[in-house]
């Protein structure tokens, strides 16, 4: 199931046309979440002032949004890799889960390991895993023509009961009370960046892959192949590019991402492996990706901004009770917008026909 | 164990646990023949599941909310179409657009309306269709005869698209329009009307599986309780290559490996019962890998028309 071309209404991603694309898209967004909130009783000037005085209006909160555009812009970055060659990966949500299952099975089974080992090995050991399942749903795709689509929701939910079972059984704690591993070793812990805070050192790992995605895309062969595939895959296998091996690399980095990202949450904020420890991060990561509008360098801010919501919404539903589904709302909403808007410019008109 | 009241209830449970994934597959069929995907599906059944639910505990009727799960569908259909057929842009990432927005919209309204109880209502079920004699026969009786009224009208409905779409004028215009809308525009076809049609229609179907699922088979909702039935749906678009009799079959294979690991849960209680949840959705992939590469998509599936006499 070819996607026709995603990424040719995608391109020219420059300075103020995307900051007054998130703009646009933001206001439709808060329009619409003013009318949900509205129609659940609660006055939504109330609502909005709640989630801002707590994502945005104190120190603590700032802190807290930092905390969640880690893992949205870790899964982010990935997500971006995928879509650039209409892979449509959306089943980062598994992979994070199968990166951070990998990662504290590691930490299990190599108790005495030095810590200056373990604590890379972790984060690779969830790189690895992500990879392998987002790959194998990327190779799906190249070699059987299985639409990743519904591949990767799939191995989601395979994921799932996995993570279910893992923390009931082998990997449970000893104590086999409630369903969760054992905290994982000192050494793989990450430190705190900010006292006080939960930011921890991701924060630094996630900068330092943007930066290093950027150099990807803009400076090396395989970048230039993503390119290439995504604009007309035929012409790059005419220019000798393997557009199918492109295609399972790009989902197996989308993966490996996702992966990084479990393991990573586990390293910086849970330090033991639970259910639903990331929810619905992988849809996020979705949003974070389009609204960046597959640029690496926006993908940051744009994690920023959607922890802003998340961190926002929560405190909406504690203390306003607006329903936290409405998170998922704001991101449909917000990827319909950005379409729209990625139709209403120039040029896209023709290029989008495929 | 495994005797005939085993068989009896697994070829019951299989009909049953089919009917939601039958909805969606064949409407979802439709559209694609239309050359319009809908990822949305999983979106789509989720609000007919909720709208359902609610509809059938406020009236008392769960006829009421079936009615109300098929507005909320065609809603979800028309709002696809209108991003796909006139706005022109991406149906994948549109498609994504509506699980997310639908996975929203449900929890959200659930929350505020029946989910706010202590302990949500029960809903009031489809009472089970009364077949007289045959009703009563041995095994078949049971097995085949005892279900909701939507059982068979999921089934009726797959041979009924089937004769639609290959034995009708309309049907003819539809296929066409997913192989070549250039083509059919030219000899005056209206495909952006056709097309938001069958998407409407393929909406109201996801609509009435999801209200299947909550008010025939669960007799409530859960958030997120579609678990991935919606995307199993379009795989089985893929494995009835199109067609509607194929999507059903597809659906009914689904729903017996379901009616199976329920029952091999219980069978086995030595297995973590985690490894026969897993089983419908590792036989989509699988089946994926064997019946994708062969499969022939509608030529013009996911691709917007831009020609037409209307502009």
């Amino acid at each position: 199931m070819d996607g026709g071309a995603v990424t040719a209404s995608f391109r020219l991603p420059r300075g103020l046309a995307a900051l007054a694309g998130v703009g646009g898209v933001a206001t439709i967004a808060i329009a619409v979440a003013a009318a949900f909130i509205a129609a659940s009783g609660v006055d939504p000037w109330h609502a909005f002032s709640v989630m801002a005085a707590h994502a945005l209006g104190s120190a603590d909160g700032l802190l807290e949004v930092l905390v969640r555009a880690i893992p949205f812009t870790i899964a982010g970055l990935g997500i971006v890799v995928a879509f650039r060659v209409n892979a449509f990966n959306i089943g980062a949500d598994g992979q994070i889960i199968v990166g951070a299952i990998a990662a504290v099975w590691l930490a299990t089974a190599l108790p005495d390991l030095a810590g200056w080992l373990l604590a890379p090995l972790f984060l690779i050991a969830g790189f690895v895993a992500g990879g392998l399942f987002g790959g194998f749903a990327g190779w799906l795709r190249a070699r059987y023509n299985a639409s990743e689509i519904i591949t990767t929701i799939m191995l989601n939910y395979v994921a799932i009961q996995l993570l279910g079972h893992l923390v009931r059984g082998p990997l449970q704690e000893a104590m086999r009370i409630m369903p969760q591993s054992e905290r994982v070793p000192d050494s793989v812990v990450f430190d705190i960046l900010i006292d006080g805070s939960r930011v921890h050192a991701g924060l630094i790992l996630a900068v330092l892959l943007t930066a290093l995605f950027w150099g990807l895309k803009r400076l090396t062969a395989f970048g230039y192949s993503l390119h290439a595939v995504g604009s007309n895959p035929a012409a790059a296998r005419y220019g000798g590019i393997d557009d199918r091996r492109v295609l399972t690399l790009a989902m197996a980095l989308s993966g490996a991402m996702a992966g990084l990202a479990g393991a990573v949450e586990i390293a910086g904020l849970h330090h033991r492996l639970q259910e639903n420890f990331a929810p619905g991060f992988g849809i996020t990561a979705i949003a974070v990706g389009l609204l960046a509008r597959l640029n690496p360098l926006l993908v940051p801010a744009m994690a920023v901004l959607f922890g802003v919501l998340h961190v926002g919404s929560g405190a909406m539903q504690r203390e306003a009770a607006v329903p936290l589904p409405i998170v998922w709302v704001i991101e449909g909403v917000v990827i319909l917008a950005f379409l729209v808007y990625g139709r209403l410019r120039p040029g896209s008109a023709s290029t989008a026909a495929g | 164990m495994w005797d005939l009241v085993f068989w009896t209830g697994l070829l019951g449970g299989a009909l049953r646990l089919a009917t939601p994934i039958l909805f969606a597959a064949i409407g979802e069929t439709l559209a694609q023949r239309s050359g319009v995907l809908n990822v949305g599906i999983e979106g789509t059944m989720l609000v007919g599941a909720f709208l359902g639910f609610y509809g059938a505990v406020e009236s008392g009727s769960p006829w009421i909310g079936l009615l109300a799960a098929m507005a909320g569908g065609a809603l979800f259909g028309l709002l696809h179409a209108v991003f796909c057929v006139s706005l022109r842009v991406d149906q994948i990432v549109a498609g994504i657009a509506l699980v997310v927005l639908g996975l929203g919209l449900s929890g959200f309204a659930y929350r505020l309306t029946l989910g706010a109880a202590d302990r949500p209502p029960d809903a009031p079920t489809f009472d089970r269709l009364d077949l007289g004699m045959l009703g009563r026969l041995d095994f078949v009786g049971p097995a085949l005869f005892g279900h909701h009224a939507l059982v068979y009208t999921g089934i009726g409905a797959a041979l009924a698209l089937c004769w639609f779409l290959y034995r009708t004028a309309p049907g003819l215009e539809i296929r066409a329009i997913g192989e070549s809308p250039a083509a059919a525009d030219a000899v005056g076809v209206h495909v952006a009307r056709t097309r938001y049609a069958c998407t409407i229609f393929g909406g109201v179907m996801a609509g009435i599986g999801g209200a299947y699922l909550s008010i025939g088979q669960v007799g409530g909702f859960v958030e997120n309780m579609v678990s991935g039935r919606g995307f199993i749906a379009i795989a089985c678009v893929v494995f009835g290559r199109w067609n509607p009799l194929g999507a059903m079959l597809a659906a009914l294979f689904f729903g017996l490996v379901d009616a199976a690991q329920i029952r091999l849960q219980v069978l086995n209680p030595d297995i973590p019962y985690q490894f026969f949840v897993m089983l419908p959705y590792v036989l989509a992939v699988g089946f994926l890998i064997l019946f994708a590469g062969r499969a022939r998509m509608p030529a013009a599936l996911g691709i917007p028309f831009f020609g037409g006499r209307r502009r």
